[in-house]
């Protein structure tokens, strides 16, 4: 059994077609697998977090009580991702496992509606807000390495505490761009196979072959995406992330969360309590 | 590896005598099972070894499949009965007329009498396309070849398309659809009965099968109700030959009037969209109307609203408009001499 | 048995003779119609393997890739065959001694760089057809793809695709000078080359006009631009006509064994003693080593009309596997490799005068050719419509150009039919505009007598034998009710009808074959026929003429066909509608062979000269009474004289193939062999008058052909039921043109997409007009002794003319602008009010 369904092309060339579907149970057990296994991780295995001391006292006392991390305009663009995350993730996968219903336009004015948030996105995380906070640095793999020492009982300095976003939720970011991209990219070419209201349709694009590849790359992004969300919707609602999760909905953070999981010099945060500067970015 | 069309592919025959018997044997094959009844669309998948199941359950030896029978409330055509018995038969003649004038227009006269109510209604799309073993997605695969800026398409759809734009390309169905047609299915749970119109799939809901009927499903039987029972009919075919000719159109109405009032309507069309539509919101706007020219015109205009042509099926805008035009006010007939 | 005396009503023929224009129990009837005849697919040979074909899923390509070793280790796997097998083209030798030398780049039986989706690549013989089958699905072969094109006006661009490797048209090269004292040489093959035109010639697209760039061939006569500048009417109109498949019900299955270093094929085709020299090019081999069953044909129409050259992939594999292999076609595989009509994308201007006279006419055609051999539609089309319409001056010029689409064949009048239906709707619209009436338009430009056609050869125009077309418009006209039908209301309801007439012809005749018979020392009369069985009964009608001059009733012949061991005379091909003509000849002159040498054996027995003798009622006898011999005694005595009376020796001018059949015959009889040397002045053509009435529902377009009458000068009728068969048979297959048949590729794969019956629509029965008539002027040629013409093709031009030019009758003139003319077209262009088809772009 292959991961990827086979045709032949009028041409009489083996062509892919699409992902074979039982990668849909794939992708949905791994992310199960993975709460599970993280659960247990979490509840039996994991030690105390300990990171080296940081901000002073007095920095501290300059902080607002609520600590502004995601703007409106993030907020909404998560919301928006996330919603029509869900109605392509729905439309995609519930007709190949047997639930009958017109999905496709469903599908592609979702794909549209991602599709503009991310490029809202881009442009407003590339001159808007911090550009840089959700890419890995330096100290995001030291303190990795500290922690994975510390885990495996050898002896490392203490890592420091996280800047605005721990180095899991930048990695996760990551795959979100990989899978994103992927999905986005062939599925805006792929819109010219069907009827939309964009433009003429055209399957004859590009040959059979590299049609094939992309039907497949949108499938491989696309069940990766099933295991990303699981993965995230998971740690949306484990009980020490829920204020990470509340700020995406509030924009704003406990002074007290802050202060046990961030790092003020890594993630600055203006002392003024009355005019927060928004330095939200979105994930 | 090379493709040949030709020479049916080795298969596991089964010819079960009983409904029960052709039942089990689909259950036990699920998937791998194909149901043929007169063979008129399976040797066509089979030859061109585009199909190999592994079991074919031929059903022609199951009698209680065959004939047609008198009910309380109308009457039960045996999903197994031939065409030309359908025609024939002076019930259907005399009461639902509709159905005997669709059945004759089917195909040829050899084709009817191999070719069965059943498999007329459940046989699959002819577009060319599907029907070369490409890979489409009626075929499983991501494209529509009829639907491209040089695709060939002008028997294709003009209603209802989305991404698939092949046609049904039976006869008897819309007539049944006219006379309120219940299908009966055996299923693994048990019996079901659905309306004629709800037996047929479009491909926004499934685009691979052109009906409701699942691995280990057998049609068993067509109910017709008495209720349009000598109403007042009208069915028309327009194809390019006057025999062995799918529809390019066809048209089933049935009427009942009060004067020239109508009262009561259903229509049906097929050849437009992967299923047979019926019109229902034409069916509302001429109920109560005087059946005449004007009623026609306009209830022609409103069955063609959203149609959107291909390059080469333009002509089934007019086509479809007329027709139903003229399954509600009748055509003129010429009146020559000579 | 039939009544000699017809149908009740029908027109009675050979008033002056017995048998001449008489119907008859044809020799092959019975077993016709009881099934005992015997087609290529029924014969079954011990130890027999079936072979299935590879056909290219490519529309050009390059084999880049081939494993056949899983299939060759399947069980029952007996043997490939590929191009690697085949033997190299093998040059011919004409019966004037000319040799034509091999075409390198025509087409093979397989390829391993296919031209066309569809074509043959290899073969696989296996103890049956399933095995063979599974076995071709396990070979991996794969393509590297090469430019491929369609449309011969996508080829013709500039920059545009070429569906061959080398180019897109054929040029002929020229013979070198002969040396002198030499026989001249033959020209060369000719060899591949391109032609492009320019951006500017394609400028006339867009006005939906036919662009008319460099043409390859072309001729003229008259003064065209001055007749064209002069004339009271002008139209210049575009018209597309339809490739289509010829459709034999019996497909290309062909059975093949050795035995003694012979090989035996049964096959069907169109002619029989011809189809030898196919072979043996396609062979490599002597003619006389093969052996051609060939009882019963289901049809050719052109396409078999010596045979097919993939008759050789079961003779070859059953060389390779050494037992007999039988290949069955499938239909989808006989519409790749069962030829069709090229599809003519063509254009004319054309000069009335105010009377209607055709003044001048410039023609140019494209032909879409497929890949291979030269199709010569394009040059036909240009003569037929010389001959037909007589214009005062005429201009033809053609491009025939290869495209990646199945092969073309001549089919019932190639080119011809698409000449005549290019030319009819003008004609037909300029009756209106000219407000005169359409059968008289017709009269005035119809040939008459020794009509001339055609180009200037050596400073003169060629001629007719002899035409009689009027008289054929003024019978049909009558019989046809012409001015009571054109006086009638056309509209009622959603219905309108319309009449429309047309001119049809076509070649009809060849000469210089031989003709055989041997009067059996029993009295009977074996009658050799080299004709093939294609299914107009030419096959045994022609020898009625034997019978009538020799007096003896048919009961008394045995017609001896189908099998080339039979000893067989030299024959024409059963093509081009020659059959008729040539064979009624040479079996007139070996009737006078054979009652020369009748009355010379009752002179040498009973004295006196052989003028004195006369042979009649089945026996020799003294005129004015006195001795006299059965022809059963005669026969006897021949082989008691030997020499030429029992074929010992044979007379000097037949062909060499009649000499090997004379000899072989030797001592069975009165041998009787001639050539036909009879005189011949023009060439032979026979014509018809074509007549319908359509009705049109308006609402659907959707029409029916409610009557028909075909009216044919094809000279003395010689057997009516056939004639019958003929005329109207071959006016429907001009009907299917207008109504239906047609070729629909997908142009981005470059594959067939009308693959089956219900694709390409050939008419069926009950298209065909209820009220379908014929009949036949009976008037004999000039040119010929029995009088006789051929009628195979003649009346295909106007069975789709009569149609197209009743539907613009009922329609008007903006409806169609090509065929076949289909409820879509005629729809949608009501609707406009203007045409609404793509006017040129082919296969749609």
């Amino acid at each position: 059994m292959g991961i990827i369904e086979w045709a032949t092309s009028p041409l009489g060339q083996s062509v892919p077609i699409h992902i074979a579907w039982f990668l849909i149970w794939v992708a949905l057990i791994a992310g199960m697998l993975f709460l599970v296994v993280h659960a247990i991780y979490i509840r039996y295995f994991a030690k105390e977090k300990e990171f080296v001391a940081d901000a002073s006292p007095k920095v501290a006392a300059q902080l607002p009580a609520r600590i502004p991390r995601h703007s409106l305009a993030a907020r909404l663009f998560h919301w928006i991702m996330a919603a029509s995350m869900f109605v392509l993730l729905f439309t995609a996968f519930l007709p190949k496992v047997g639930v009958r219903f017109d999905w496709v336009t469903y599908h592609w004015i979702a794909g549209t509606v991602l599709t503009i948030s991310i490029i809202f996105h881009i442009i407003h995380a590339s001159f808007y807000l911090d550009f840089w906070s959700i890419w890995p640095d330096r100290a995001d793999v030291e303190d990795a390495w500290k922690r994975f020492q510390r885990f495996r009982g050898e002896s490392s300095a203490l890592p420091r505490k996280f800047a605005k976003y721990p180095l899991e939720n930048k990695l996760y970011h990551g795959a979100i761009i990989v899978t994103g991209m992927s999905v986005i990219l062939t599925g805006v070419f792929m819109m010219s196979r069907v009827r939309t209201i964009f433009f003429p349709r055209n399957p004859y694009l590009f040959s059979d072959m590299t049609w094939g590849l992309m039907y497949v790359l949108h499938g491989l992004a696309g069940v990766g995406l099933i295991t990303l969300v699981v993965v995230h919707v998971y740690f949306a609602i484990r009980p020490e992330k829920l204020p990470i999760t509340a700020s995406m909905i509030v924009g704003t953070m406990s002074r007290e969360f802050y202060l046990k999981e961030h790092d003020p010099n890594r993630w600055v945060v203006e002392a003024s309590p009355n005019v927060p500067r928004s330095m939200a970015d979105g994930d | 590896m090379a493709v040949i069309r030709d020479i049916m592919p080795a298969f596991q025959l089964f010819q079960p005598s009983s409904i029960a018997d052709a039942q089990k044997l689909l259950e036990q094959h699920g998937e791998d099972a194909w149901v043929m009844a007169g063979g008129l669309d399976s040797f066509d998948w089979l030859k061109d070894r585009i199909r190999k199941p592994k079991a074919l359950v031929d059903l022609s030896g199951v009698e209680e499949l065959r004939g047609v029978r008198t009910t309380a409330d109308g009457i039960e055509i045996g999903a197994m009965t031939t065409l030309t018995e359908v025609v024939h038969h002076p019930v259907v003649k005399e009461k639902y007329g509709l159905l005997a004038q669709a059945a004759e227009l089917v195909a040829s006269p050899q084709i009817r009498n191999q070719g069965t109510l059943g498999g007329n209604v459940s046989q699959d799309a002819r577009c060319w396309y599907y029907r070369a073993g490409w890979p489409c997605y009626r075929a499983g695969g991501n494209i529509c070849y009829a639907d491209t800026p040089v695709g060939r398409n002008r028997e294709h759809a003009i209603l209802h398309a989305e991404r698939c734009v092949a046609v049904n390309p039976s006869d008897s169905a819309p007539a049944l659809i006219a006379l309120d047609a219940k299908f009966v299915i055996r299923t693994p749970k048990g019996e079901r009965v659905v309306d004629a119109e709800d037996y047929f799939l479009g491909p926004d809901i499934d685009i691979t099968q052109m009906n409701i009927l699942q691995p280990g499903y057998l049609l068993t039987a067509i109910r017709i109700p008495s209720t349009w029972a000598g109403a007042r009919f009208y069915f028309e075919k327009v194809r390019d030959r006057n025999v062995w000719d799918f529809p390019l159109l066809n048209v089933a109405s049935a009427m009942m009037l009060s004067g020239d009032t109508i009262q009561n309507i259903r229509i049906a069309v097929n050849g437009a969209a992967a299923r047979p539509l019926r019109l229902k919101a034409v069916e509302d706007s001429v109920r109560g109307k005087q059946r005449n020219a004007a009623t026609g015109e306009m209830a022609g205009k409103l069955a063609v609203q959203g149609a959107v042509p291909l390059q080469f099926n333009a002509y089934k805008i007019p086509l479809m408009r007329n027709l139903v035009k003229r399954s509600i006010s009748g055509v003129q007939e010429a009146a020559w001499a000579s | 048995m039939p009544s000699p005396e017809g149908k009740p009503g029908q027109q009675k023929f050979g008033a002056k003779y017995k048998l001449i224009g008489k119907d008859y129990t044809t020799p092959d009837l019975y077993a016709k119609v009881t099934g005992k005849s015997k087609y290529a697919e029924d014969y079954r040979a011990d130890g027999m393997l079936f072979c299935k074909l590879l056909l290219s899923p490519v529309p050009h390509g390059r084999v880049k890739h081939l494993d056949l070793s899983k299939a060759l280790a399947m069980p029952g796997v007996k043997a490939i065959l590929t191009q690697d097998d085949l033997p190299a083209p093998a040059d011919s030798v004409t019966d004037l001694g000319v040799v034509i030398k091999a075409n390198q780049q025509g087409e093979k039986a397989l390829t391993m760089e296919p031209t066309y989706q569809g074509e043959p690549v290899l073969a696989v013989a296996a103890v049956d057809e399933l095995t063979a089958a599974e076995a071709i699905e396990q070979i991996n072969i794969q393509f590297e793809h090469l430019p491929f094109v369609v449309d011969p006006l996508d080829s013709l661009r500039p920059n545009g695709p070429n569906a061959r490797t080398e180019g897109n048209v054929w040029v002929r090269q020229p013979a070198p000078p002969a040396k002198p004292g030499e026989k001249a040489p033959s020209p060369p093959p000719p060899q591949i080359g391109e032609l492009k035109w320019t951006e500017s010639d394609f400028a006339e697209l867009k006005q939906g006009r036919l662009p008319m760039g460099k043409a390859q061939d072309e001729w003229s006569y008259g003064d065209v631009d001055a007749g064209l500048k002069n004339a009271a009417l002008v139209l210049d109109e575009t018209f597309v006509t339809p490739d289509s498949s010829h459709e034999t019900l019996e497909l290309r299955t062909t059975l093949a064994y050795w035995q003694n270093g012979k090989v035996f094929i049964h096959m069907g085709t169109q002619s029989t003693v011809q189809t030898l020299a196919g072979l043996g090019r396609w062979l490599n081999m002597d003619p006389n080593q093969i052996v051609l069953i060939s009882e019963y044909t289901g049809g050719g129409f052109g396409s078999k009309a010596t045979g097919y050259i993939f008759a050789i992939i079961p003779a070859l594999l059953s060389k390779k596997a050494n037992v007999p292999v039988m290949m069955r076609i499938s239909r989808e595989e006989e519409h790749f490799i069962g030829r069709a009509r090229p599809g003519f994308q063509g254009r004319m201007k054309v000069g009335f005068s105010k009377d209607g006279k055709i003044a001048a006419l410039d023609m140019f055609t494209i032909c879409n050719n497929g890949p291979y051999d030269a199709v010569g539609d394009a040059n036909a089309s240009g003569r037929i419509v010389s001959l037909l319409y007589q214009p005062a001056a005429m201009r033809w010029r053609g491009v025939t150009v290869l495209t990646n689409t199945p092969p073309r064949g001549p089919q019932s009048a190639p080119g011809g039919m698409q000449g005549i239906v290019i030319m009819e709707p003008i004609l037909a619209k300029a009756a209106r505009q000219l407000s005169l009436d359409q059968v008289e338009i017709r009269k005035a430009n119809a040939p008459q007598g020794k009509a001339p056609f055609g180009p200037e050869m050596d400073g003169k125009r060629g001629h007719c034998t002899s035409a009689f077309l009027k008289e054929a418009f003024d019978r049909g006209a009558e019989q046809f009710k012409w001015k009571e039908r054109i006086a009638r209301p056309k509209r009622s309801g959603t219905k309108v009808r319309g009449v429309g007439v047309s001119s049809s012809a076509f070649f009809a005749g060849s000469t210089g074959y031989d003709g055989l018979i041997v009067i059996r020392p029993d009295g009977r009369i074996a009658i050799q026929s080299g004709i093939g069985n294609l299914g107009t009964e030419s096959i045994s009608d022609v020898h009625r003429v034997v019978a009538e001059v020799l007096g003896v009733t048919w009961e008394k012949c045995d017609v001896i066909w189908g099998n080339t061991s039979q000893n067989l005379p030299w024959t024409c091909v059963s093509g081009g509608s020659q059959t008729t003509h040539a064979m009624t000849r040479a079996a007139h002159a070996v009737a006078m062979d054979a009652q020369k040498k009748l009355q010379e054996i009752a002179a040498k027995t009973y004295g006196g000269k052989p003028e004195q003798y006369e042979v009649a009622n089945e026996r020799v006898f003294r005129k004015g009474g006195g001795k006299s011999m059965t022809l059963a005694q005669a026969a006897q005595r021949a082989i008691q004289l030997g020499g030429i009376y029992d074929g010992h020796e044979a007379p000097e001018d037949v062909n060499k193939y009649t000499k090997a059949s004379i000899a072989a015959l030797a001592g069975q009889g009165l041998v009787a062999a001639a050539k036909d040397k009879y005189p011949h002045d023009g060439q032979t053509f026979s014509y018809v008058a074509s007549f319908a009435e359509v009705e049109v529902d308006t609402e659907t377009g959707m029409y029916d052909i409610t009557d028909f009458l075909a009216v044919a000068d094809v000279g003395t009728v010689i057997h009516p039921k056939a004639l019958a068969g003929q005329v109207l048979g071959r006016s429907i297959l001009g009907m299917g043109h207008a109504i239906g048949q047609k070729w629909v590729f997908d142009p981005q794969y470059g594959h067939t997409l009308s693959r089956r019956f219900y694709h390409t629509k050939p008419p069926t029965i009950l298209d065909v007009p209820v009220n379908m008539q014929w009949a036949a002027l009976d008037i004999p040629d000039p040119e010929t002794p029995v009088g006789a013409r051929g009628i195979g093709e003649p009346p295909v031009g106007g069975g789709c003319g009569a149609i197209l030019n009743a539907l613009s009758d009922a329609l008007g003139d903006e409806i169609y602008r090509r065929a076949p003319v289909n409820l879509d077209t005629i729809l949608t262009s009501l609707e406009a009010g203007r045409p609404m088809q793509d006017p040129l772009t082919a296969f749609i």
